[in-house]
């Protein structure tokens, strides 16, 4: 029989053929222990365990295993924070470490879980099954758990994991009060009692002067101007300070230092970053109306005002900003000066006579009466008119209140 | 022999029941890894179907891991493993803009394997662009396009083959690109597809084909799709298919003409029996190469096993380190795709930033007047470069001794150019890769790009 023609077997295949070897063993060691190593595995096992010292070892067969979630199809959610934090439901592990503690309970009677999902109100990344990606912050996931943790990096005032009820306010927006968001309910104080409508558009209400707030949320972080914001770069610092001093980040802003604490601020930019477009179905919804309507009070104070003798500026709007006091009329915000004394502080203020200003304004109000307060030259010369009497009113108010006071205390007054 | 897939088992020395003693009679319906002799070793390569495409004998020259570096078959390994590893991606991955991302998030954290695969696939993907650039340098640097001694040889043809899969390598990168519908994916594509928008006349038309519209969004994703699972990989499989069979034409690989030439002269012993010399399907009825170098017994082996062995050692090394590095390097997958949103800077696919390169620094600012770079560097240029690629056989005039070698002292002003040009290239591809930061202003490796904002 004929011979195969001889080719030996070059030398250097066999080294290579062995280290293809090794390097196929290796490849195989590491993707299984790669897709095997994952710290679920033994929170699972610790909470059994703990279970089972608790409440025996047939209580501990009911605690399931492998990976969990809760599927929320209509917000495309699947949530498996539950992978680890077993004990959601569990009575008796009230006290116990993360994760391994008990929900409080009364929250998710009005929230249960399986509709409600975690991080609709936790924030964090549901799809994720290990902590690090789950919590983050980590890039390319803008959600990060809104946590303790996450509250004393921005060195919140107070309630470190207030930053949760952002979430809240997604669905709870249209409220006046929400129980247990404390920040949100106090910033929505703020939004009344500092006339921020008279400027913004907030739920559908309000002045053009401002941007429209109502999905002030959506903005994405990288369409802020950082450039004068030193610190963390994210939307809410940059709220943060932007309440606190806007026009250090916006020199040509004509918003109004407000002179906000920290914690207003805070709770400000807590607020406008809850104000999202967020796809929630509407059975989230808390039965309230789709809108903000002023309430009875507020409607009362401002019909009282609108009828008596200074009508005319709440009206046009100029009240939104301005108080009229000889005339009646209170400004719920009092960012600019009481008109009662315009006659005189116009001319001490700019070195103008009223006419001349309101003919051709400055500052603030040459933005406001050029865009949301549009007066006519009559109007013009009614306003004027308007803050003569005002003036008047407040000149005889003066003079009578001094009056009281001299036949009130004429020893003092002596002396 | 019941399972043929065992037969390396066997010893050499055990008599097998049935060896025939007549000639032209198969011992056996089956083949060994492990050939006795020149029939067993022929027989091997005739009833296997995965080795049919192989000649029986192959120079011992083509097999020299120093001669070629097993690029091309490195390539096609590469090939294979995309193909293996896509298949369950298929399974797993839904092709809507609602879907994709969180199909993707799902095949990241619980799919079993789902990361490992996901990065095979990937890393497979940019190593075979790499790998075939490089078969495409190496065959370029050895002239191995050039036609030796053999009969009917049209080896100029089969590098413009090649130059196409290497274009069709390079496209079902970028289609792979868009489907996770990321940022990355989302804004990767926009810069690549206005590119195509700069050509005169038709380019916004152009666009609009690519994108199925005048914005990507489902249209874009599903025509990608099927361009990537279907129309692309069914392209190149049949390239694959033809760049073989003409190699097997061609007579082997150049340096089998180089081993041929230097053979020439000197007289070839008789040759006993030429049943199983057939290195090449014959064309009419001569034989490809001439038979004074295939009847050269010490210049040829058999290629079962010495091919066999060396191309599944590299088929196994390849699919070893591509899946060592996988569990490495994570796969990103940045936001949800945002058209609202572009992130800074905004960058191509790195096989094609020096592209994105060249487009930045042919734009040219004159006043209010501004010459968009887009026509210039993304299509004049790859398109010349592409055309001088298909035409270079015809356009090299070095003699046929320079087949198949290294580095021929006729073709060295034209490899210096090539050199220099790949060259050009990679810095081009370096600077645009790693330089470029926000505003696609240069940063140098130890400056810190700024901080990109995040939402809280």
């Amino acid at each position: 029989m004929e011979k195969r023609t001889n080719s030996p077997y070059p030398r250097i295949d066999r080294p290579v053929l062995a280290i293809v070897g090794v390097l196929l063993v290796i490849s195989t060691v590491l993707f299984a222990r790669n897709d095997r190593e994952h710290e679920w595995r033994w929170y699972q096992t610790e909470f059994k365990r703990l279970v089972a010292e608790k409440y025996g070892q047939d209580k501990a067969k009911t605690v399931p295993s492998g990976l969990q979630q809760i599927w929320i199809p209509s917000m495309a959610k699947a949530d498996r924070c539950v992978t680890c934090h077993q004990a959601l439901g569990w009575k008796g592990f009230e006290t116990a470490d993360e994760p391994f503690r008990t929900h409080p309970q009364d929250i998710l009677k009005s929230h249960p879980p399986e509709t409600f999902g975690c991080t609709s109100c936790h924030g964090g990344q549901g799809w994720a099954i290990d902590a690090g990606p789950a919590h983050g912050p980590i890039e390319h996931w803008n959600e990060p758990l809104l946590g303790k943790q996450l509250g004393s990096e921005y060195s919140l005032v107070d309630d470190k994991a207030a930053l949760m009820q952002m979430n809240c306010n997604v669905c709870h927006r249209y409220e006046r009060e929400t129980k247990g968001a404390e920040a949100i309910n106090r910033a929505k104080q703020l939004v009344n009692e500092k006339g921020c409508r008279g400027c913004h558009v907030v739920n559908g209400r309000g002045g053009t002067i401002g941007p429209d707030l109502t999905y002030v949320g959506d903005k994405e972080a990288e369409q802020y101007e950082y450039g004068r914001l030193s610190g963390q770069k994210t939307s809410f610092a940059w709220h943060v300070a932007h309440f606190k001093d806007p026009r250090a980040l916006v020199t040509e802003t004509v918003m109004p230092n407000f002179n906000f604490s920290s914690k207003d601020a805070q709770s400000l930019a807590m607020l406008a970053l809850s104000w999202k477009k967020s796809p929630v179905p509407a059975a989230f919804i808390p039965g309230v109306p789709l809108s903000e309507p002023q309430t009875e009070q507020e409607k009362a104070d401002e019909e009282r005002m609108k009828t008596g003798p200074g009508g005319w500026f709440v009206k046009t709007g100029c009240f939104v900003c301005h108080s009229i006091s000889a005339l009646g009329v209170k400004s719920p915000a009092q960012i600019g000066p009481d008109l009662s004394t315009a006659v005189e502080d116009v001319q001490s203020r700019f070195g103008r006579t009223l006419d001349d200003f309101l003919r051709e304004p400055t500052g603030t109000m040459a933005v406001v009466l050029s865009r949301q307060i549009i007066l006519s030259p009559e109007e013009k010369a009614v306003a004027i008119g308007k803050l003569r009497e005002a003036y008047a009113e407040h000149e005889k108010q003066k003079a009578s209140a001094a009056k009281a006071d001299k036949s009130a205390a004429p020893v003092a007054a002596r002396h | 022999m019941a399972f043929p897939f065992l037969s390396f088992l066997k010893r050499s020395g055990l008599k097998r029941s049935g060896d025939p003693e007549a000639p032209g009679v198969h011992p056996q319906p089956f083949w060994s890894f492990r050939p006795r002799s020149d029939r067993e070793s022929g027989d091997a390569i005739v009833s296997n179907f995965a080795l049919h495409m192989f000649p029986a004998k192959v120079s011992r020259a083509s097999l020299a891991w120093k001669y070629s570096f097993w690029l091309g078959t490195g390539s096609a390994a590469l090939f294979l493993l995309l193909i293996l590893s896509g298949a369950p991606l298929l399974f797993l991955y839904v092709p809507s803009v609602e879907r994709a991302y969180s199909s993707i998030k799902d095949i990241e954290f619980v799919v079993t394997f789902g990361s490992w695969l996901r990065s095979v696939h990937r890393v497979a993907a940019h190593a075979m662009v790499v790998v075939v650039c490089l078969h495409l340098v190496r065959v370029f640097l050895t002239g191995a396009y050039k036609n030796g001694v053999g009969q009917g040889q049209r080896r100029e043809w089969n590098w413009v083959i090649g130059v196409f899969m290497l274009l069709l390598t390079l496209l079902l990168s970028f289609t792979g690109y868009l489907l996770p519908w990321d940022q990355l994916a989302f804004w990767a594509v926009t810069v690549g597809t206005n590119i195509a928008a700069s050509i005169p006349f038709i380019g916004p038309q152009v666009r609009e084909l690519l994108i199925g519209g005048r914005a990507i969004d489902q249209p874009t994703l599903i025509r990608f799709y099927v361009l990537h699972i279907v129309v692309l990989p069914g392209a190149l499989g049949a390239l694959f298919a033809y760049h073989m069979w003409r190699i097997r034409k061609d007579g082997g690989l150049a340096v089998t003409d180089k081993e041929a030439l230097a053979n020439e002269r000197q007289e070839a012993p008789a040759v006993s029996t030429k049943t199983y010399t057939l290195l090449g399907i014959a064309r009419g009825t001569s034989p490809v190469v001439r038979a004074t170098a295939l009847s050269r017994l010490d210049t040829m082996v058999n290629a079962v096993p010495d091919l066999i062995r060396r191309a599944n050692l590299v088929t196994l090394g390849t699919i070893a380190i591509v899946s060592i590095l996988a569990t490495f390097i994570r796969s990103p997958l940045e936001e949800a795709a945002n058209p609202l949103v572009t992130p800074n800077p905004a960058k191509a696919p790195w096989y094609f930033l020096w592209l994105q390169e060249i487009v930045t620094d042919t734009t040219v600012k004159i006043g209010s007047f501004t010459i968009n770079g887009a026509f210039v560097g993304g299509v004049i240029l790859p398109g010349l470069l592409v055309t001088f690629l298909i035409l270079w056989p015809w356009i090299d005039r070095s003699p046929k001794e320079a087949t198949g070698v290294w580095f021929d002292r006729t073709r060295r002003g034209q490899n210096l150019a090539f050199i220099l040009l790949c060259l050009f290239i990679l810095t081009l591809t370096f600077v645009g890769t790693v330089m470029r930061g926000p505003y696609w202003n240069i940063y140098w490796p130890w400056e810190i790009w700024p901080e990109i904002p995040g939402r809280i």
